[in-house]
């Protein structure tokens, strides 16, 4: 039996937004512990891990782990139906085939509920070591999903370079080239617009546009997003959810010929 | 023959316990390769013997028990526990090896796992289907009330069990004798569920040529079908479009003119059915029914198999040799002859423009399709570099299309050596399985493609040809970057065959 309320719902449609241009199927795994998610796009370049802590929900009720298959556009379209404000309940019984959605206004003069198929789906889960990486920008996400998305407009790929002097992200095109430097700035009004960089050591790394412009997504998810680089790792691009978890993406980089650090 | 054929078996097994960790149970085994079950079970000896080392081997003990004399017994036991198990065992019993595996399994229900699967896909099949579990033809156990289907049952049987089972006769015979007590013996418990299987399959003796060629292929070839199917399945109706396209695109034979296209084609039978079932691979494959429906509707509809053979020299006027569904490619041969000379006779300057016009597009169509392949069947990597190369070359015609013909040239050329055979297998959409051999490498002239299709499917399939390079163009003119940034699914997989860009696999182990 597995039962979750979450008062604040939108947060729901704001995560499967950010998920579901990468992937298709997922399982959703749930524990005691929390509402959990991981896949792989279907080329196998980027994962996506998505922790929803069972302390976020007003109520969580998890009996036994159990890992639900789902479309992600399928949910998306019952999650269409919920109001902004709505509190959603999820529903499972153990061994069912189904998922129950249960939109509520929140004046509880409308209330929705919803059946959606689960489906078998083999998903590999990866282990992802802890790593200590080389740079960590921490900066407004509107800001980075603005020149990913600028950026894809011109090229394919950016690279993004970490230097003491901030993060560069350029790219080159059949148009022409592009670069954006963002420098560290901490002495800004509101603390999620600072641009933080802690470097050990300066990294530059080749990442497709493409994919970076699909983890932009989940940019309403938080104002600010911790992109982490390592030369021999994938990047890491995390949106933290407000006291609840977390959306993280990872991207394989793409291998440079000339670049021998950049190699896996 | 025997030790031939069983010599591939025994490195499959290997395959398939080492690399896909599947239990391999006698019972599997038989009805995988179609071997009798006594063969199955020597063949997992020897296999045993050979590379049992690194492995778990799960023994079957039968035999009458030393202190419940009155009980028959049989028993699943593992490599460590055999000694002991024996002990329990009057000396007469007997020791079968009852599968192999990477490692013990945790729930035994594991062991049956696979032979249920496989049981539950023979029962699925269609009446009409002859295989082994309907008639049981590999059970050797058989008295007056077993009836079998005449010629396929116990005749053969009995001589392949002489035959085959060599080393393990002894055992055999143990077996043979011990399966009537077996039945009345159900009460062990632990083992009921055993015993339940063994009832049938001790003496299961039957091997039937013929189906040995069947069966071994069903399996793997099934999965692979599969597999062909989801990948071209997650494609949108527009991947399925371009899938149509390409798929003329890739059998075109370059010859010179038509006599020896004749010739060809007049050529060996096994070529032929290569060709054609290679085409009606393609086909049927990306675009299973409208393809079918078409056919259907050509009045040769209810012939499955189509050919489209190529034989396009550097000249543009000599048309290619087209055969459409005929088992008999000579025949049909000639009129496709015939239809191309008249439409080349004609020479109207606008159906040639046509078709160079359908000549590029259709090549941009071809790159997503062979992503997709790519993902599916292994050996194409290289392949679809050639065709990306060629594609690229292809951008070029296409600027050039004034010239397009020097352009053709260049690539007849160039393209010769890439080009290789392939084999191929899947399900077409009958649920048969079908393998070919394909011409995989990049096509100089989708221009004769095209042209094939204008005669052999009329004109609505004419007019899908067509439509779509209206569709394509963006992507043609445009650069590569926009194109892809649609973030969906079918681009994506665009991703995946850049060789520079990393797999996330390569970072992150599964779990």
């Amino acid at each position: 039996m597995l039962e979750l309320r979450l008062v604040q719902g939108s947060l729901l449609k704001k995560v499967l937004d950010a998920i579901k241009d990468l992937v298709n199927d997922a399982n959703f795994d749930c524990s005691a512990t929390g509402f959990s998610l991981q896949a792989m796009d279907s080329s196998h370049v980027a994962l996506v891990g998505l922790l929803l802590r069972s302390e976020g929900f007003e109520h969580y009720r998890c009996d036994r782990n159990i890992s639900m298959g789902m479309n992600l556009n399928n949910l998306a379209k019952f999650l269409k139906c919920a109001g902004n404000d709505d509190i959603i309940t999820i529903k499972a019984d153990d061994g069912s085939d189904t998922v129950t959605l249960m939109f509520e206004s929140p004046t509880q003069d409308k209330i929705a509920d919803f059946e959606m198929k689960l489906m078998d789906i083999d998903s590999e889960h990866l282990g992802i070591p802890e790593a200590e990486y080389h740079a960590i920008v921490r900066m407004p996400s509107a800001e980075f999903s603005r020149i990913c998305r600028d950026l894809s407009s011109i090229g394919d790929t950016v690279l993004i370079s970490v230097t003491k002097e901030g993060v560069k992200f350029s790219t080159r095109g059949d148009i022409g080239t592009a670069n954006v430097v963002c420098r560290q700035n901490t002495t800004v009004d509101k603390p999620e617009d600072a641009t933080i960089i802690e470097m050990n050591e300066p990294v530059s790394l080749t990442f497709a546009l493409r994919y970076l412009n699909s983890f932009t997504k989940a940019s309403p998810l938080s104002n600010t997003v911790t992109i982490s680089l390592s030369s021999e790792l994938p990047v890491v691009v995390e949106y933290k959810i407000a006291e609840m978890g977390y959306v993280r993406y990872y991207l394989a980089p793409k291998i440079e010929e000339d670049d021998e650090e950049t190699k896996p | 023959m025997a030790d031939i054929e069983t010599l591939g078996i025994v490195e499959e097994i290997q395959s398939i316990v080492a690399d896909k960790l599947q239990v391999v149970s006698y019972k599997w085994l038989s009805r995988n390769f179609s071997v009798s079950s006594n063969a199955a079970k020597s063949l997992l000896e020897e296999f045993v013997g050979k590379y049992g080392n690194g492995l778990e081997v799960i023994y079957s003990l039968s035999g009458w028990l030393k202190n419940n004399p009155s009980t028959y017994h049989i028993r699943l036991v593992s490599k460590q526990k055999l000694a002991d198990a024996k002990q329990e065992f009057d000396e007469n019993c007997s020791i079968q090896v009852y599968s192999v595996q990477a490692c013990l399994p945790k729930d035994p229900a594991t062991l049956w796992n696979h032979e249920f699967v496989q049981a539950e896909d023979l029962f699925k099949q269609p009446l009409s289907v002859d295989n082994c579990l309907r008639d049981n033809r590999f059970c050797g156990v058989s008295n007056s009330f077993i009836k079998r289907n005449p010629g396929k049952g116990t005749a053969t049987p009995q001589v392949k069990t002489t035959g085959v089972s060599g080393s393990f006769k002894d055992q055999q015979k143990i077996v043979q004798q011990s399966s009537p007590n077996i039945v009345q013996s159900l009460d062990i418990a632990k083992n009921v569920k055993t015993e339940s299987h063994v009832k049938e399959d001790p003496g299961q003796g039957a091997q039937l040529a013929s189906d040995k060629e069947k069966a071994p292929q069903q399996a793997p070839n099934k999965k692979k079908g599969h597999n062909d199917k989801n990948s071209s399945g997650t494609g949108g109706a527009l991947a399925s479009m371009w899938g149509r396209a390409s798929t003329k695109t890739k059998h075109d034979v370059p010859l010179p003119p038509k006599d020896i296209s004749l010739q060809k084609s007049a050529g060996s039978a096994d070529a032929q059915i290569c060709a054609r079932e290679a085409v009606q691979h393609e086909s049927s494959d990306e675009d299973g029914q409208n393809f079918n429906m078409k056919r259907t509707s050509n009045g040769e509809g209810s012939r499955k198999r189509r050919v489209v053979l190529d034989y396009s020299d550097e000249e543009d006027e000599y048309q290619d040799a087209v055969n459409l569904a005929s088992p008999e490619p000579p025949k049909k041969s000639t009129p496709g002859l015939k239809n191309s000379s008249t439409v080349s006779g004609l020479g109207s300057n606008l159906s040639f423009e046509e078709e160079k016009v359908n000549k590029p597009n259709v090549k941009e169509v071809k790159e997503p399709n062979v992503k997709a392949n790519q993902l599916s069947v292994e050996e194409i990597p290289d392949i679809s570099k050639g065709k990306k190369l060629e594609s690229s070359t292809t951008d070029k015609t296409n600027s050039l299309s004034p010239e397009t013909k020097a352009g053709i040239k260049d690539k007849a050329t160039d393209d010769g050596p890439k080009r290789r055979k392939v084999l191929k297998t899947r399900i077409d959409e009958r649920g048969r399985e079908v393998t070919e051999v394909v011409w995989e490498g990049p096509e100089p002239d989708t221009k004769s493609d095209n042209n094939s299709m204008k005669k052999s499917e009329n004109n609505t399939v004419n007019n899908a040809i067509n439509r779509p390079p209206g569709v394509k163009k963006s992507p043609a003119l445009g650069t590569s970057a926009p194109a892809n940034q649609g973030g969906k699914a079918g681009n994506k997989k665009g991703g995946t065959k850049d060789p520079k860009q990393g797999n996330i696999l390569s970072f992150f182990k599964k779990v």
